[in-house]
């Protein structure tokens, strides 16, 4: 049935459009692609930002980032994390239960508290962080289920743009997920209500890697 | 309670589906109150965008390439779909729409099956189908869960439940999941609703979506959303099936940075919308390891080789047009007797219905252009209702019952009289005479007989003067000719000065 409606279908199109030329290079593209900010300017915003969407946020130096994950998790009074397969060793604080994701079943990262991952970029003009679902970002499920995350990001993954993401990324991945906040709706009364489905409480770490 | 008909071949027309609305303040002001928040968001955010028209440009361009393009695109896009392992289907109309998904759901045995927010679906009628098979739709958008428990049906593209409010969502849930005690508050009927579907997301392996964008570079199915329902349905089920629209197709990954950006702002008034999520196929051991994506017709093609009307298909849902309408913004979606309701709806029903029902849409508009003017891909909405209000006339006019149709009758009455001032003069005096029955006493006449009660069903008109302007004009001429000179040898002196 639906291979002789493709045909029908691609060849009502072709009717359709039949006199039409049009390339996508000549398509304009006057946006603003590079941002101006320099780059204490653009770590600031991208702080800003996480923060009107309640999120927590914190800046280490490299050398001090397992103090300062310590201190998170510390914060959101959870005990037992899950973590992608290939996060670095010392980033797993001591003083804490790590399930490492080696195909966990999602009733037991469901159970989890929380949840700690690396990220592949972040948009500063939005608040944005983009999860490619890597080894160190993990799959899909483990940033969903468990009520916190907390999501290490490198100041040097930070762009201030969305097009400038785009112009890093050549490659595009698999998979994706661009998180700008907690979970949240509006669809009662328009009162936005955090928290519906995804993580509520979400916690990020800017790692000077820049200085 | 039983909900408003919100399929386009039974709804009644427009102006009868609106009049019990009219009456309705409760739901006028849930609507009111809804559309001022999500317009003041809209306007602040496109506001503090310097290059916001520029993005509009763009996005607009690149839905008309798209558009002129389209079978190249879709047919790159089945190929990378394919190769990442997900699986196309074709249909035609909604009939083969519904039976391909059913189809697949009796394959996997599914007795239950969840689902994100999709109009399409809405627009195949899907949920009756499946129901009539004995298979359950969950509907998992926070919305669509109150307007599936509460029996009733979408009234706006993006929030669908605008018309409910929180008294109303308490009452619904309250007696739906059995919480007597549940108090009214949003963030408690929130947290209900979240626990009631977390054992959902958790239990049931079939999940159905819709799609905000296809990624013809890469196969990819692009979703947008907020509550993270959406990345519960597209993660933990066994097997997930996308229906999407044949024009939902971008070219490359890099277009989404420009749709992306001007959907959230429009839509809910946001930077970017909390969850976007992307994939492409199948990715072993992440996500659904069985995927479909249906690619629906419906009348699209037809609209694509209609020069004007072809910008329908640009359209990306954001419902900006539907929040600043003046008709949409007194009458809800109810009255449009369609899931796509407001500007977009009254030109993008009619014609998937080929025209051959809700032909009154084109007419439920004012014309003002606002909805033009906030379009994020710059669909020109008046200039498509008025030509598909033309094609609706040039439909009545074929007709072969047109001798006996009173407007047709009319008109060429009317043609008649104004085309000799004799005529018109007699046509004027028994005009008088005839609407004095009519008339009330304050000189307002409310209701006409007839194909007079299409004017006044929704307007009130004044009684006719007992003076025309013919006759005004022809009794002052002795008196302006008098006159004439003073006057002019005033305005000289003014001049002069």
């Amino acid at each position: 049935m639906t291979a002789s409606s493709r045909h029908t279908i691609l060849d009502r199109i072709r009717t359709a459009t039949a006199d039409d030329s049009n390339r996508y290079e000549d398509l304009p593209r006057s946006y603003i692609r590079e941002g101006a900010l320099q780059s204490q300017a653009r770590l600031q915003l991208m702080t800003e930002r996480l923060h009107e969407y309640g999120a927590e946020v914190m800046e280490c130096t490299p050398a001090d980032l397992a103090t300062a994950i310590a201190h998170q998790l510390d914060l959101s009074g959870r005990h037992q994390f899950v973590v992608p397969e290939r996060l670095p060793e010392e980033w797993l604080a001591k003083g804490f239960t790590w399930l490492v994701d080696q195909s966990l079943s999602n009733d037991q990262i469901e159970q989890c508290g929380g949840v700690m991952t690396a990220a592949s970029a972040g948009v500063a003009e939005s608040g944005t962080i983009v999860l490619h679902h890597g080894p160190t970002e993990g799959r899909r499920v483990i940033s969903l289920l468990p009520d916190f995350h907390l999501c290490i990001i490198r100041a040097s993954q930070i762009v201030e743009t969305l097009p400038e993401y785009f112009a890093r990324t050549p490659n595009p991945p698999r998979l994706a997920t661009f998180i700008s906040g907690p979970s949240a709706t509006a669809d009662i009364e328009m009162t936005r209500i955090k928290g519906v489905h995804g993580p509520r409480f979400l916690s990020a770490i800017i790692v000077r890697d820049d200085a | 309670m039983s909900g408003p008909i919100m399929d386009p071949r039974l709804a009644p027309p427009f102006p009868e589906a609106a009049l019990p609305i009219l009456q309705n303040t409760q739901l006028r002001n849930n609507v009111a109150h809804a559309t001022d928040v999500i317009q003041a968001k809209r306007n602040r955010l496109v506001a503090e965008k310097k290059d916001w028209h520029e993005l509009r440009t763009s996005a607009s361009a690149i839905r008309a390439h798209v558009l002129a393009n389209l079978a190249k695109y879709l047919e790159e896009f089945e190929a990378n779909c394919t190769a990442a392992g997900g699986v196309v289907h074709w249909a035609k109309d909604a009939s083969e729409a519904r039976q391909i998904i059913i189809d697949i759901l009796h394959e996997e045995n599914a007795t239950e099956v969840i689902k994100i927010k999709t109009m399409t679906s809405a627009e195949i009628q899907l949920n009756l189908a499946l129901q009539a098979t004995g298979i359950t739709p969950i509907e998992t958008d926070l919305a669509e869960l109150i307007l599936q428990l509460g029996e009733d049906e979408p009234s706006h593209i993006v929030v669908p439940a605008l018309h409910v409010n929180r008294q109303q969502v308490r009452e619904i849930f309250a007696r739906q999941m059995d919480l007597p005690q549940l108090p009214d508050d949003p963030e408690a009927l929130t947290a209900a609703a979240r626990t009631y579907l977390r054992q959902k997301f958790l239990s049931v392996p079939t999940a159905i979506s819709g799609a905000n964008f296809l990624i013809a570079e890469t196969g990819a199915v692009a979703i947008v959303e907020s509550e993270g329902n959406g990345r519960m349905c597209l993660t933990l089920p066994r097997t997930l099936i996308t229906l999407a629209g044949i024009e939902k197709v971008l070219p490359r990954f890099d277009d989404l940075e420009v749709m992306l950006q001007v959907l959230a702002r429009s839509a809910t008034g946001e930077r970017l919308n909390p969850y976007n999520s992307l994939w492409s196929g199948v990715v072993p051991g992440d996500g659904p390891q069985r995927f479909h994506v249906v690619l629906l017709d419906n009348g699209r093609s037809e609209i694509l080789g209609r020069k004007v009307e072809r910008q329908t298909l640009q359209c990306i849902r954001c419902a900006a047009c539907l929040n600043t309408c003046p008709v949409y913004r007194q009458t809800g979606g109810h009255a449009y007797g369609s899931p796509y309701a407001g500007p977009i709806g009254a030109i993008l029903t009619p014609q998937l219905e080929h025209m051959r029902h809700a032909q009154s849409l084109p007419y439920a508009s004012s014309l003002c252009g606002a909805c033009y003017e906030v379009c994020p891909v710059k669909i020109n909405i008046p200039e498509v209702l008025i030509d598909l209000r033309a094609k609706v006339v040039d439909q009545e006019r074929l007709e072969s019952k047109r001798l006996t149709d009173p407007m047709y009758l009319g008109m060429k009455a009317a043609n008649f009289a104004f085309a000799s001032a004799s005529r018109f003069r007699m046509a004027q005096w028994f005009g008088k005479l005839g609407l004095r029955f009519f008339s009330d006493k304050d000189g307002w006449i409310r209701k006409l007989p007839s194909i007079g009660s299409r004017w006044t069903l929704s307007r009130d008109l004044p009684a006719m003067p007992d003076q025309t302007f013919r006759r005004w004009w022809a009794e002052r001429e002795p008196e302006r000719t008098r006159e004439a000179k003073p006057e002019r040898e005033a305005r000289s002196k003014t001049e002069a000065r």
